[in-house]
């Protein structure tokens, strides 16, 4: 099943590649990976996807919790969290049912240019897809970039702080 | 002070009297800076105080700085160039991550402008290190130098000890800096976790859980590991084990954790681990795993593994080692030490007594019935008669050393341990070589105790350079080398799994004359023995003389390790051999390696 990982990890050169290293020397292919610093500069917050098993999941995550750079790790899948993907699509055609459908979903239109156009599109990781598949269906997709999911937990279940897992 | 006088003070102030490495262009400043403490730190006899041991190459340092470590229990350090001295380190450092021995390698690298134009002698070390140590430091900003030594040897040594490696540009060494004294870096969510599992006891609750389920019980056994000699917690298991009667089998890694000697002492288990062990893993209804990992070279299939036991109960201090291969009922993540000494307590004061005779009956039985033997005649030399003349004489007091493969079994199969840190081997890597530079690091960290590398021909062949350096410092190192002319294990495994397809593990045909080898590294006492009859008298002349010794042994090519464990198979399949008695039919040899092996 689908597993989503919230880590906040020293702002030091090495550390992400440490965290993908140790997915990649286990086997697990990371669906999507997010990172940025949060509002401490020096602490950044990766959020990542990946699919497996519980058990072989819960097993990577305690490894990641090891790593000297890990401040906190902890697993949102059945969390009440907050989770955000952006897409930015460059379409051809589409015509003045582009630019309803921009409207409907609450995309944006970034720019038209030599009869194109760049939309974004923020929303679950679902709702990317479905806007992605609605678009299609009504203009030629040229290009697509997507952001991987950035999650939150919500205040029940937060993390950051406190950094004491098991 | 310069960064390389940094690095020389932290050492110096982490009390190490000896470190390991060898020199090149990347860590000259240190180097330097060492030369330069070590005339003005002068001991009154003359000598250095951080002497510095230089080997044939820096996987032999770095053996040797983790022999010392498993051997003293402290930090072993080792200082290599950059390029190719820290990527020779690969090696050592992971195999100290698998066996969790505490070690610090300061590697040199390329200055920092340098770094990333493939420069001379450059290697992308954080990268290739990072995938094999507990950390990896590169220092870009001097102004943290200090600290980040620190934090190195904290790290190395905290939790579940590892290997740390700091690699520090030649321009950091170089940079002008002041010397603070105290340092450390906020590694915060690395403490939070080490406080958390440091201050962790058993409470009442799960004491009360952990008895009940004892009580329960009418076959306990314990299956400690590497973790017991890791953590100091050999008095605290043997004080467990007496006050509830509970049997302890070891890991190969927990081998001198609990005294072999000791009525409640079966040995070894695993793939070959003494048949009475193995059988009392199949027999007992509760097993109590202290800072074992349940290893696949111990559990074999994890479903067939302890098929009567009801409670598994487990302490560890690495959360991740929790149900990790096996689920378990009952666990307490902590220091093995302070957590067996609050349940000793608890159950003390509960009067915890149950009756075990039956079940130390059987276990007697089972050790009289399946005791460990080999073939005791014949004109050829057994490996196992070696190991026991030896045995005779240092009586399980001695540091024994070991290479890889079936020489290595045998050590740990008929040799006595009665404290830890005497038994060193490379368990989870199983990295051949090891032997030899583990035995000379050894040997600078207890200077009072007989240091034994017991190898096989292949093995020390893989780090023969380092006979020379038994020499250069005249160290009392005794080696003894099994010659069976091959891989014997990888032999025996063609023999019992490829049909006796014998490829590329024959080394009959070899020229290497080992005596005259040692001979010409200056070993004064280097002999060849083939003559069974002989085997006493030249033991006792090897081990009693006074300096570096040599020792080849003819053995039996022949010779196999049993009782064997098949891969994938349950203890239930044991073989045992010609000289074992087993408790089942023996099951026909017709098995294929499995995709775990």
């Amino acid at each position: 099943m689908r597993h989503l990982i919230s880590m906040l990890l020293q702002n030091e050169a090495g550390a992400l590649a440490r965290v993908a290293g140790l997915f990649a020397s286990r086997g697990y292919n990371i669906e999507s990976l997010t990172v940025a610093a949060t509002h401490d500069e020096a602490v950044s917050r990766l959020t990542l996807v990946v699919f497996g098993d519980d058990i072989t999941v819960d097993q990577v995550v305690k490894q990641t919790a090891k790593l000297v750079d890990v401040i906190d790790v902890a697993e949102f899948t059945r969390k009440e969290h907050l989770e955000r993907e952006l897409s930015v699509v460059r379409v051809e055609g589409g015509g003045p049912a582009l630019d309803d459908y921009l409207v409907r979903t609450g995309a944006r239109l970034l720019r038209r240019e030599n009869g194109q156009a760049i939309v974004e599109y923020t929303g679950g990781t679902d709702d990317v897809d479905g806007f992605v598949d609605g678009l299609r269906a009504i203009a030629r997709l040229t290009d697509q970039a997507r952001s991987g999911v950035a999650a939150i937990a919500s205040q029940e279940s937060r993390t950051g702080s406190a950094p004491a897992l098991r | 002070m310069t960064g390389a006088d940094i690095v020389v003070q932290v050492i110096a102030d982490e009390g190490l009297d000896v470190l390991f490495g060898y020199s090149g262009g990347a860590i000259l400043p240190v180097y330097d800076a060492l030369f330069r403490y070590n005339q003005t730190h002068a001991l009154d006899d003359g000598g250095d105080r951080l002497p510095l041991i230089v080997p044939a190459n820096e996987q032999g340092a770095c053996f040797m700085a983790a022999g010392y470590a498993r051997a003293s229990g402290r930090v072993g350090v080792a200082l290599v160039t950059s390029g190719p001295g820290a990527t020779n380190a690969v090696t050592p450092v992971r195999d100290s991550m698998a066996d969790s021995i505490p070690l610090v390698v300061i590697c040199g690298q390329v200055p920092t402008g340098a770094i990333g134009t493939d420069a001379f002698q450059e290697a992308p070390i954080g990268t290739i290190m990072g995938a094999c140590a507990k950390h990896v430091f590169l220092v870009t900003d001097a102004s943290t130098l200090e600290a980040t030594l620190r934090t190195a040897f904290h790290i190395a040594r905290s939790g579940r000890p590892g290997p740390v490696v700091v690699d520090i540009p030649k321009d950091v060494q170089n940079a002008p800096l002041v010397f603070h004294g105290e340092r450390e870096l906020p590694v915060r969510g690395y403490r939070a976790r080490l406080h958390a599992v440091e201050s962790a006891t058993p409470d009442d609750d799960a004491c009360r859980a952990f008895f009940a389920a004892l009580a329960a019980a009418e076959r306990p056994l314990i299956y400690a590991g590497g973790g017991i000699v890791s953590a100091e917690a050999a008095d605290a298991l043997r004080d467990f084990s007496r006050a509830f009667g509970v049997p302890v089998v070891t890991t190969l890694m927990g081998i001198g954790g609990f005294d072999t000697t000791d009525p409640l002492a079966l040995g070894m288990l695993g793939m070959h681990g003494t048949a009475y062990a193995n059988y009392a893993m199949d027999d007992c209804d509760f097993v109590f795993a202290l800072g074992a990992r349940f290893d696949d070279r111990v559990v074999g299939v994890p479903d067939k593994f302890a098929p009567k036991a009801r409670t598994i109960a487990q302490i560890d201090i690495d959360p991740a080692e929790i149900g990790k291969v096996k689920a378990v009922h009952w666990h307490h993540v902590g220091s093995l030490d302070v957590s067996l000494r609050a349940l000793t307590a608890h159950g003390r004061r509960i009067g915890f007594a149950p009756d075990r005779r039956a079940w130390h009956a059987h276990v007697a039985a089972l050790k009289a019935a399946h005791p460990m033997n080999f073939c005791r005649d014949g004109d050829l030399i057994q490996p196992c008669a070696v190991i026991e003349a030896i045995n005779r004489i240092t009586e399980g007091h001695a540091i024994i050393t070991t290479g890889v493969g079936q020489h290595q079994m045998w050590a740990a199969q008929y040799f006595d341990f009665r404290a830890p840190r005497r038994w060193l081997t490379s368990g989870s890597m199983g990295t051949m070589g090891f032997g030899l530079p583990a035995a000379i690091g050894a040997q600078f960290a207890r200077r009072d105790l007989t240091v034994i590398d017991v190898d096989g021909d292949a093995s020390i062949r893989m780090n023969i350079g380092e006979l020379e350096t038994v020499t250069t410092y005249g160290l009392p190192v005794k080696i003894v080398v099994l010659n069976n002319a091959g891989d014997g294990m990888v032999r025996q495994w063609q023999k019992l799994f490829f049909r006796g397809r014998f490829s590329a593990s024959d080394k009959s045909l070899h020229k290497k004359d080992f005596v005259r080898a040692a001979q010409a590294d200056g070993f004064e006492w280097a002999r060849r023995l083939d003559d069974a009859a002989q085997l006493e008298a030249t033991i006792a002349d090897f081990l009693a003389f006074d300096g570096p010794a040599f020792l080849e042994v003819v053995i039996d090519p022949d010779a196999g390790v049993y009782p064997m464990v098949g891969p994938g198979a349950s203890y239930a399949e044991m073989i045992t051999g010609e000289w074992i008695p087993s408790r089942h039919v023996p099951v026909a040899q017709e098995a294929e390696p499995t995709g775990m092996f």
